[in-house]
Order: structure tokens, then C-alpha cells, then sequence
């Protein structure tokens, strides 16, 4: 075996790659994205995809790079499943960043202490601009959502028009109420409900459906759709928990199905587990469909020849006969019947396994009237176990009566025989009120979009569930990277001033600051590079017009007094408001928009990290090479 | 009729040494080692052809496992390298830096290969003897009643690895536990003989490094998807398996078995594990671990029966967990298990990190196995980070040894090639008639082992800058690439062991000519502490391995390839 190590005749080769990858996913930044489909050349085939992590994933990793590079997303998405595209934005405008100082002469050393300096800075500004709420104050509705929805657009209509006839200025809109429950603490504790006992007492009895739903809208960042039912699975799933005080949202007892053909705006939310049956079990479950169901779980398959996870088959195994085998029936079929008669002993009806169930297994069950569910996450099975009092069992034959649980029923969610006679059935399996199972339902006209929404119904899920959690909300829309760019240049100030002062002392001093001072320039320019991005991405306007917006919103800024809330919104507004301050129609619909507080940290250290790494790395040791192919590699 | 092939033959490298081709491929490997060598040191990413995992380091036991190499002089080195790491952990870097330094300072002064061994053992000797002496100035006692040379140990090797990404309080905190686990395995009052205990390292992803923490007892992971959440605080009879309880027969190896065709096998294995159950249950067991899986229904059996169920431990478990309970691991099913072998554990308990669920247990009594649990933001950064801590683990029970340390920073490399310089020069004229050489060679040869010395501490810079030494205490001093001579004068700050501060005296820079003198020892001014701190037991070493694998790589005369 030979070996190689790349030359490091291309400097900085790492940096230049991770700037390149991330410019080609800028389109995804923001609320408006744009589709990409990826394509590969040798099969034909074609991914269509509207995040940055789906596209990743997709793509084939080439390089030690790619592979870094995929490995951070996974991990980033693993946990928080949104934020994907700010880190691999930032990790490309850092990388410039990076770039930019090593041209300036500045050493990897100093560009990492003055870096580390500056995320610091960042995440503290983010802590400090984030919003804090009580928990209590988040109480849930339990009213229709329908109604809910209703009475948020008018509080909104209501609550701006209440803060723009006090002050012309646009500008001071967000902010005010918010100043109003400043505490001394540092952090600013808000109760989002008193947003509107100020505008009027009378509604007091409205607050709880606004809260989370004002969350969610804040949250949603132009998926309103998917949001709502984000917001509709957890009032569904609250009305259940007898705890009327806040409650997080629990994601794990969530599940999506997706149905095609049905237009958009059908996708809803049930409560229970739907699944979708085809052919011979229909029959089955119109048969079951108004009883009260046993219930059996198999965490496994239901299959003769399947066996648990870490069993070994014995490999030197031969069967020898005295005699011609005679038996009709094969060992496949016996098992089959054994199992059945031990359902049917149990009187089950239905039976939910992870796994897949073989065919005779199917037909054998059918005929009998047992309906066997496939394919169910091992959560969902969690909870049927929970609510029902079943034991999950790995072999059929493990089933005894005290692992059958009692209380399942089926319900046909929706007869769709009318529009197409070959769609599959959507059934709803539900353990009477008790069950906290929810299933989000999306549906759409147009095949290859249902991926991405399911992607953007996770995201919202995910951005919600996030939010209760921290109990914090990072205002968006671009204030909180303006707050960050107001801090960072207050840094790189100070430092400047700071090396013209000290004129006489130690000059390693000096040029140490200086280049702090320049390597947090680059950083605040990464950050505004990103909201330029984003402006760009969801509307007219142009790079040149969206620089001046942001630069002139900086300067008119107060680093000591303000904090992120302040800043206008910009980047959901169109070019008219942003400059000047015209009350339109349009504008009066905007809502607040905001972040994840503990995502964006994550996200942007994570690129930080993602930099940091690629930048010390001069070289890579690639062992298994022959040494006539690589050609810029050397041999050792 | 038989193929009669024909075999090529051999290959024969004269003088191996003065190949240009071998001689290149060395040049590349030191310099390989040597962008990797210090805290500031550059990563490489690892990996293989066929696009395996990247994996992302500058560690030498990640690194030099990597290297293949065509030549067998490369190979020879890289391998006393790993085997020194792998009995001591640390400065695997510095040995194979100063092995290749050694090898290539002797050919560009043209060196005979036979008098640069003679005067590199010399050398050796010198520096050994020096390092163990009493009065050693870059030697530092340590000790034990108090923590801080042991901090600045720990803290030292965790700065080493700049892929580990730690700020500054974080670094704090790992090296606090590192030197809190190191005490804990230390038992208090045991007479007789001292058995160390163990610390078991477990990793969480995604997590921020502030939250590794020690515990006392083990914490395994459990992979349970069957919810068993039951804690209780009294002492639990334990059984631990290291057979597979999986129902799967015995290996055969290449041998078949013939069997009935109605003849279930499957069943008839879970037959006999459901007699083992019972027994279990009989004896009261009431935890039942096993380093391999454990069949469904056995486990439903069991749990049915109050008895929590572990499979999957791991064999990394398996030593540490029979210490913790005190149990003899049954290695068979088909015998009754004696009682001796259940042991005891107490508290159990479930604790969460991140996304790992795992159960505490404790030992009854005093049994020095802890638990540290490393967390990281990613991957990478955990797989080095753990790295780290294994090294640092090792150093500080080196410790235990020989109880002293060496000034980091490049401070000790400095310091012992002007002893040597010094010592040689004085010494010239009765140890050149001893080796049977020229007063002049003897120099030269000394000359060859003080550059490679230097060009270790050299090593240290990898952003353009030079490196200095003091001619007074020969400590080692870094000017960054953009000083000016006025900002020289001024002052250099502290030393890279942080032991000396900018001494006013004179000072020449590393690989320039200079009188030697003799570096005196730091006097009185002991309320500096250094800040960096090489493990001395590790480093004496690397000192040995790399001048002995450079002698041997000196000595030989011809390669031998077999191409068939």
C-alpha cells in the first residue's frame, strides 16, 4: 500500500471549496427559497430539493471536505432538524472572512483567538437581545382552531393600528411594548399576553388562544400553512394533558402522512395514528371498523425465517431425512398457523409491527379478519403501549394475554374512493380520548413537492418545539445579526483605538489588536453579507439597495441604549417601507417574525467550529492510493 | 504438469541513506510530523482512497497509523514510533521529529554514518544523565500534595491538540477532571499491594464541553427500547455474561452439524436459556448484564420477574464492571452458574445526556472505577478530544513513577542542546580519543545533535515566525514573523515554558551560530510557575526511541525487496 499527502501548493484550498459550496446554497437562505434539482448525469435521475441540508445529502461526497462539511449538517439537523442553511452560510462567509485576513498577512493563530473573540461577542449580543417568556404564561387554547385563527388576525390588525396612531414612526412599532416589560435583570421577561391588555381588557378571555399561536406565527417565516398545523397537533395533543399549565410540544408523539393527490390546502391534522391500507385489508377494516380492538405489538417482523437483532445463524447447519419428505405443508406455512391460532386464541384484531409482515402472514390474517399495520416507528408503538396496557414482544409467540392491550379503534379518516378508486385508505387507529398521538396529514397535488413538505411541517415543528423549550425567542428577520454587526464593530472600534493609544508599549501588543480589530470587521461583514443574502432572496430588491438599507439602519443605531428588538424588520418588508416609513396596507399584515434562540447559537458556533477546523488543516493523508493515479499527490 | 513461473529478482538499495528518493520521502514525513508538532500545530485530515470516514487530527497515534509507505526505513521509524506511543502515550510527535531531524542534519554535514552513531549515544548518555541529576534546571518536582503541577500536566497535553477547539474554560474544566479522576483511581488505605483503579471514558455528541463531568461508579448506555426506568438505592444481586445469550448455537467453526429436519434447534437453545432464567431468578438476581445480546423472550422472562436486563455492554465494560460488582463473568450457559459468581451493585439509576440514556450503577464499598463523560459539539472535535484525555490519563499516572516533570513550550529542547553544546565543547578533546575520532568530527557530530534538538523547539512555530534562545538560561522564546528589531529589544515577553520573563540579556535565534556557555539555573526568583509542562517519563523516552531508531537506521547498509 502506498500513501499520499496533498501538496499545499493551492493555499488555503479548504477555505476556497467551503466559501464555493456554501455560495451554491444561498438560495435557500431566508423565507422565500427557490427549488434546485439535482441531477446525476450516469442514471438520469433527479432529486428535487429546497433545503440546504436535503441538498447535502444528495450530493456525493468527493472530498475529505464534503465529508466534513455533511457530517457537521447531519449532526446540526439530528438535533435541531432546522438552521441548516445559516450554519452553511456562515461557514462560507467566515471561510471568506478567514480568506481575506490570511491575505492581509494575518497569522492562522491570531485569526482564530480574534475569531473565538468574536463569536463570543456574537453569542452574548444573542442572549442579549433574546426574549425571554414566563412558561405560565403560555397557556394553551382549547378552543377550535379555526377560531383561533380568526381572532389572531383581527388582535394583530388591532394591536398595530393601536401602536401607529400613537407614533408615525414605523420604527418604533416592535419596540415599544416590549420596553414596557424591560425588568432590571439584564434579561427582558416578557409576557407575551400583556402584548394586548393593553390594547383592550376585554379580551382578556382571548389570550390564551393568542399565545402560541402568536409563537407560531412569529415562528413560521412564510410557511404559514405548515405552521398551523404544527400549532393544531400540539392543541390537539394539550387537550389531553390535564395539566392546564404550559406544556412543551412533545414532537416525539408526532407523525406525518403524506397523501398524494389531494390539493394543498386539504393537509390537516387528526388526532390518533393514520395509516394508509391497501387492497385486501380494506375489506379487513370495514369488517373492524365500528368495534373495540385487541391489540397486539411486534417490535420486529412477522416473518417465520426473522430474528432478533445480534442472532447469528449457525452457518455448518445441514437437515438429513430417513425418509422422502412427504409433508404438504412447507415450515413457512406452519409457523403461519401457529401464530394465527395464537391471535386468534387472544382474540387480537390488530396487530402494529415495525417491521414488515411476510405475505402469507397477510392473507392468513385477512381471512381471518386480523388487521396487520406495518412499518410504525417504534414511538408510535410507545404510545399505543402506553394507552392501551400492551406489552411490545419481538416474536409473535411471546404473545400472551397480558400483552394484548384492549380499547383500539379504526375509523376511516377521509373516503377518498371518489377521486381516484386505486388510493390507498386513510384509516385513523386511536385509542378512544386518551391517546397523544398526532398525525399531521400533508397532501398535495404534485408528487415530488410532498418531500419538501413534510421538510418544511418538520422544520415548523421543530422551530416551535424549539422555542417552548428555550422558553426564548431571538427577534428575526435580521435585527439580531444587525445587534451582532453593531457589537462586533464596537469591538473592532475599541481595539483600534486601543492600539493608537498605547503608542509605546509592547508593538506585538499593537499589531495583535489591529488585527483583531480587522479579523471583527470581516466577521460583521460575514453577518451582513447574510442579511443582504436573505433581503435579496425574498424580494426586488438589489445587492447595492439592500447594503444601504442595512448600513443605514447601523448607523442610525445606538449600540448602549437599544437593543435587538429595536432594529426594523428587514427583510420581510418590502423596499417602500424600508426606506421610508409609508403606512401601507401591506405593511400593516406584517407580523413580527423571530428565531430559535438555542438554534442560531448552535448553528453559528457550529460554523465557527466547521471554519476553524478546515482553516488549521494544511494537508490530508490519504492511505490506499496507487501511485500512477494521483498525480498533485506526494508518495511517502 | 506444473507451472513453472519465474520469479523476479531482488531488489538491493546500496546505502539506503544516500538515495535521493529515500532521502526525499524522509524530508516529507518530518516535515508531515513536524506542521503537526505543538498547539498551534496544523490538522490533517485522515482518511482513505475509497472515501471512508474523514477523520481529523493532529495526533500522531491518528496520523502515523495512516502512513504506508513504500520504504522500509520509513516503516521502521513509524513503527518505534507507535510502539512508544503506545506504552507511553505521549510525545510521539517529538520522537519522530527528532529521529528525522537526527538522520537528515547528519547527511547535509555529511556525517559518517558510523561516528554519528557513536556520537548521538554519547550525546544521549549526556542528556539522560543530565535530566535525572538533582540539580537539573528544566526539571520540576511534583508534588502530590498539591494540584498544580499536575494542572498545568493536564492543562499542557489538553492545549496540545488544536483540533480539540477548547476555550480557555474549557480547557480548565477537562483538565480539572482530568486530575480529579486520576486522584480518585488512587486508592486511600489499602495495605499491601496498590491496585489503580480505572476510569471508563464515555462520549456525548452535541452536547457543550462544560457539561463532561465524573462520576463515580459506571455509566453504561443502554440501548433499551423496552422503557425500564426503575431506580432503587438498595444492593442488587448481578450477574454478568460475556457469552452471547442470543439463542444462537455455539461457533462451529468449519464443522456442519446434521439435524433432524423437525428437529427445531431455536428452540430447543431457548429452552435451555429459559432454565438459566430460572435459575437466575431462584437465586434472587436482580440484575442480569451481558456483554452480548440477550434473546426477547429470555429478556421478557426476566423482566417479568423484576429483574433489569442490560444486554450489548461491550467487551471495553466487561473488566471494568466485574471490578465495580465483583463478579465473575460466566462465560458458558450449559452449566449451573456457582454463587460465587454474582457480585453486588448499588443505586441504580437512569441519567440522561443528550441524546444517551444511561444507567449509573455503583459499586458497594470502595471500588475505584469512575466514569467520565466527555461532550463535544461534533464529532471530530470529541474524536480528538478523547485522544486528549486518554493521553492525558496516561501521563499523570506516569506520575506515579517518577514524580517529576519537564518545562514545556520548547524550553526543555533549548536548554539540554546548550548543556550538550557546552559539555561537549569542554569535553572534546578526551571523549573525541575515546570514540576514536578528530576533536573536530566529535564537535561536528555534537553540532548534528544540538540542531535537531533546536529544530524540535523550532517545530513549535508554524505561523512564519522564528525562535529564539536566551543566552543565559538557554529557554526558548517565539518572535512572531511581523516584530520588528525595535519590538525586539523591547522585550519578548514570557518564555515558552512561561518560566522566564524577558531576560535582558543577550539572546540568538535558533538556527544561527552561537559561543556555547553554560545555561544556568533559575535562582530565586521561584514565584514563577511554569505554565506548560512535558511529562518527564514519556519524553526521556522519546528521547531514547528516536536517537536509537536513528542509530539504527544509520547502520543500515542495504535493502533488501523481495518484488516477487
Amino acid at each position: 500500500m502506498l500513501k499520499s499527502v496533498t501538496a499545499k501548493e493551492h493555499q488555503y484550498v479548504g477555505l476556497h471549496k467551503l466559501s464555493a459550496l456554501a455560495r451554491t446554497l444561498h438560495s435557500f437562505i431566508g423565507p422565500q427559497k427557490s427549488y434546485k434539482f439535482i441531477r446525476d448525469d450516469r442514471s438520469g435521475e433527479s432529486a428535487l430539493t429546497c433545503s440546504c441540508f436535503c441538498t447535502i445529502q444528495n450530493l456525493d461526497p468527493t472530498c475529505a471536505l464534503d465529508q466534513l462539511v455533511r457530517e457537521t449538517l447531519q449532526e446540526h439537523e439530528k438535533i435541531y432538524h432546522t438552521g441548516s442553511g445559516c450554519l452553511m452560510f456562515l461557514a462560507g462567509a467566515w471561510s471568506n472572512a478567514a480568506l481575506h485576513g490570511l491575505r492581509q498577512g494575518i497569522s492562522i493563530t491570531q485569526i482564530i483567538s480574534a475569531m473565538s473573540e468574536g463569536i463570543e461577542i456574537c453569542l452574548d449580543a444573542i442572549r442579549k437581545s433574546a426574549v425571554f417568556f414566563n412558561g405560565n404564561d403560555v397557556i394553551l387554547s382549547r378552543r377550535s382552531t379555526a377560531a383561533a385563527h380568526s381572532s389572531r388576525l383581527s388582535l394583530s390588525k388591532k394591536a398595530f393600528s393601536e401602536a401607529s396612531n400613537m407614533s408615525s414612526n414605523l420604527q418604533a412599532t416592535p419596540a415599544k411594548v416590549y420596553q414596557q416589560a424591560q425588568n432590571g435583570s439584564g434579561h427582558r421577561q416578557i409576557k407575551l399576553s400583556r402584548y394586548f391588555c393593553e390594547t383592550k381588557s376585554e379580551m382578556v378571555s382571548q389570550f390564551e388562544t393568542y399565545s402560541v399561536a402568536h409563537i407560531a406565527e412569529a415562528l413560521s417565516h412564510r410557511c404559514d400553512n405548515v405552521m398551523e398545523l404544527a400549532v393544531e397537533a400540539m392543541q390537539i395533543q394539550s387537550r389531553n394533558n390535564q395539566d392546564i399549565s404550559f406544556v412543551p410540544f412533545d414532537i416525539t408523539k408526532v407523525m406525518t402522512c403524506v397523501l398524494f393527490g389531494l390539493p394543498e390546502d386539504c393537509s390537516c391534522v387528526v388526532q390518533g395514528c393514520i395509516v394508509l391500507l391497501a387492497d385486501e385489508k380494506v375489506s379487513v377494516f370495514h369488517h373492524l371498523k365500528t368495534k373495540h380492538l385487541k391489540v397486539a405489538l411486534v417490535n420486529g417482523d412477522l416473518s417465520h425465517n426473522y430474528r432478533h437483532l445480534g442472532f447469528k445463524r449457525p452457518a455448518g447447519m445441514q437437515h438429513v431425512r430417513d425418509q422422502p419428505g412427504v409433508s404438504g405443508s412447507s415450515r413457512e406455512e406452519e409457523w403461519v398457523k401457529k401464530v394465527v391460532k395464537l391471535l386468534l386464541d387472544l382474540g387480537v384484531n390488530l396487530i402494529l409491527i415495525t417491521g414488515v409482515a411476510c405475505k402469507v402472514m397477510v392473507q392468513h390474517c385477512c381471512r381471518h379478519q386480523i388487521l396487520v399495520v406495518e412499518k410504525l416507528n417504534f414511538s408510535v408503538l410507545r404510545n399505543f403501549a402506553q394507552s392501551t396496557g400492551s406489552v411490545p414482544v419481538t416474536y409473535a409467540s411471546q404473545l400472551g394475554h397480558h400483552c394484548v392491550g384492549t380499547g383500539v379503534q379504526l375509523a376511516l379518516w377521509r373516503d377518498l374512493s371518489c377521486h381516484d378508486r386505486k388510493l390507498l385508505l386513510p384509516v385513523s387507529i386511536s385509542t378512544g380520548g386518551n391517546t397523544e398521538l398526532v398525525t399531521a396529514i400533508l397532501t398535495s397535488s404534485v408528487q415530488c413537492k410532498l418531500e419538501s413538505l413534510e421538510d418544511r411541517f418538520w422544520a415548523c415543528a421543530y422551530r416551535l418545539h424549539h422555542a417552548l423549550k428555550d422558553r426564548a425567542l431571538l427577534p428575526g428577520a435580521g435585527r439580531t445579526e444587525m445587534f451582532c454587526i453593531c457589537h462586533l464593530q464596537k469591538q473592532a472600534k475599541y481595539c483600534r483605538e486601543k492600539r493608537t493609544d498605547s503608542v509605546p508599549t509592547a508593538a506585538a501588543g499593537t499589531a495583535t489588536a489591529l488585527h483583531t480589530s480587522v479579523m471583527l470587521e470581516l466577521m460583521a461583514e460575514g453577518l451582513m453579507d447574510y442579511i443582504t443574502t436573505v433581503m435579496i432572496n425574498s424580494g426586488k430588491l438589489s445587492k447595492v439597495k439592500a447594503r444601504t438599507i442595512v448600513s443605514g439602519q447601523l448607523q442610525t443605531f445606538d449600540v448602549h441604549k437599544g437593543n435587538a428588538a429595536k432594529f426594523p424588520q428587514l427583510v420581510l418588508r418590502n423596499e417602500a417601507t424600508a426606506v421610508s416609513s409609508v403606512k401601507t396596507t401591506e405593511c400593516a399584515q406584517t407580523v413580527e417574525v423571530y428565531d430559535n434562540l438555542c438554534v442560531k447559537q448552535e448553528a453559528w458556533r457550529k460554523a465557527l467550529d466547521l471554519v476553524f477546523l478546515v482553516l488549521q488543516t494544511d494537508g490530508e493523508v490519504v492511505s490506499g492510493v496507487d501511485q500512477k493515479m494521483e498525480t498533485d499527490a506526494m508518495m511517502l | 504438469m506444473s507451472r513453472v513461473e519465474k520469479k523476479a529478482p531482488s531488489v538491493c538499495t546500496d546505502l539506503p541513506l544516500n538515495n535521493a528518493e529515500v532521502c526525499e520521502k524522509l524530508h516529507l514525513m518530518k516535515e508531515l510530523l513536524k506542521s503537526c508538532y505543538g498547539p498551534r500545530g496544523r490538522l490533517k485530515h485522515v482518511r482513505n482512497n475509497i472515501g471512508g470516514r474523514v477523520t481529523t487530527s493532529s495526533a500522531s497515534s491518528v496520523i502515523l497509523p495512516a502512513l504506508y509507505s513504500s520504504q522500509p526505513l520509513l516503516n521502521l521509524i513509524k513503527t518505534s514510533v507507535l510502539n512508544h506511543i503506545s506504552r507511553f502515550s505521549d510525545c510521539g510527535l517529538f520522537a519522530g521529529v527528532f529521529c528525522l531531524s537526527l538522520l537528515e542534519q547528519a547527511r547535509r554535514h555529511e556525517l559518517r554514518e558510523s561516528l554519528a552513531i557513536k556520537v548521538n549515544k554519547h550525546c544521549l548518555s549526556l542528556c539522560t544523565s543530565y535530566l535525572q541529576r538533582d540539580d537539573c534546571a528544566c526539571r520540576v518536582k511534583i508534588d502530590f500534595s498539591s494540584s498544580q503541577n499536575l494542572m498545568t500536566l493536564a492543562g499542557s497535553i489538553i492545549s496540545s491538540k488544536p483540533a480539540c477547539l477548547l476555550t480557555e474554560a474549557e480547557k480548565l474544566h477537562i483538565s480539572t477532571m482530568a486530575v480529579r479522576a486520576f486522584l480518585q483511581t488512587i486508592p486511600c488505605s489499602s495495605p499491601g499491594p496498590v491496585t489503580l483503579g480505572q476510569t471508563v471514558t464515555v462520549t456525548v455528541r452535541g452536547l457543550p464541553v462544560l457539561d463532561s463531568a465524573m462520576f463515580p461508579g459506571l455509566l453504561v448506555e443502554t440501548h433499551d427500547d423496552f422503557n425500564q426506568t426503575d431506580s432503587s438505592s438498595e444492593l442488587l444481586r448481578t450477574v454478568l455474561f460475556s457469552t452471547s445469550l442470543a439463542g444462537d448455537l455455539a461457533e462451529l467453526g468449519d464443522g456442519t452439524i446434521e439435524a433432524d429436519p423437525n428437529l427445531d434447534t431455536d428452540l430447543q437453545i431457548l429452552d435451555q436459556l429459559l432454565e438459566l432464567g430460572k435459575q437466575l431468578v431462584e437465586d434472587e438476581v436482580r440484575l442480569c448484564v451481558c456483554q452480548k445480546v440477550i434473546h426477547p423472550v429470555l429478556q421478557q422472562y426476566l423482566r417479568s420477574h423484576g429483574v433489569v436486563v442490560m444486554e450489548r455492554l461491550g467487551m471495553a465494560l466487561m473488566e471494568p464492571l466485574g471490578t465495580l460488582a465483583g463478579t465473575q463473568p460466566v462465560a458458558t450457559l450449559h452449566a449451573r452458574i456457582p454463587s460465587t459468581a454474582y457480585g453486588r451493585v448499588k443505586n441504580l439509576s437512569t441519567k440522561q445526556f443528550g441524546f444517551k440514556t444511561m444507567l449509573h450503577l455503583q459499586a458497594d464499598g470502595e471500588a475505584a472505577v469512575c466514569t467520565a463523560v466527555l461532550c463535544h459539539r461534533n464529532e471530530t472535535m470529541l474524536d480528538e478530544l478523547k485522544v486528549v484525555w486518554r493521553k492525558t490519563e496516561d501521563v499523570l499516572r506516569l506520575t506515579l513513577k517518577e514524580p517529576s516533570a519537564l518545562l514545556g513550550g520548547g524550553c526543555t529542547e533549548t536548554h539540554l542542546s546548550a548543556y550538550v553544546k557546552h559539555k561537549g565543547q569542554q569535553e572534546a578533546s578526551e571523549t573525541a580519543a575515546g570514540l576514536r575520532c578528530s576533536p573536530a568530527e566529535f564537535l561536528l557530530g555534537v553540532k548534528v545533535f544540538c540542531r535537531s534538538l533546536d529544530m524540535v523547539a523550532r517545530s513549535l512555530e508554524h505561523d512564519g515566525g522564528s525562535s529564539a534562545m536566551d543566552l543565559n538560561h538557554a529557554h526558548h522564546w517565539t518572535v512572531s514573523a511581523n516584530a520588528s528589531e525595535e519590538d525586539m529589544a523591547g522585550g519578548l515577553g514570557l518564555c515558552g515554558c512561561g518560566l522566564v520573563e524577558n531576560s535582558s540579556t543577550e539572546w540568538t535565534f535558533l538556527n544561527t551560530e552561537y559561543a556555547e556557555f553554560c545555561p544556568a539555573p533559575l535562582l530565586g526568583d521561584s514565584c514563577r510557575k511554569p505554565t506548560v509542562l512535558d511529562s518527564f517519563t514519556a519524553k526521556v523516552n522519546a528521547l531514547q526511541v528516536a536517537v536509537e531508531t536513528a542509530n539504527l537506521a544509520l547502520d543500515v547498509r542495504y535493502v533488501i525487496k523481495d518484488v516477487n
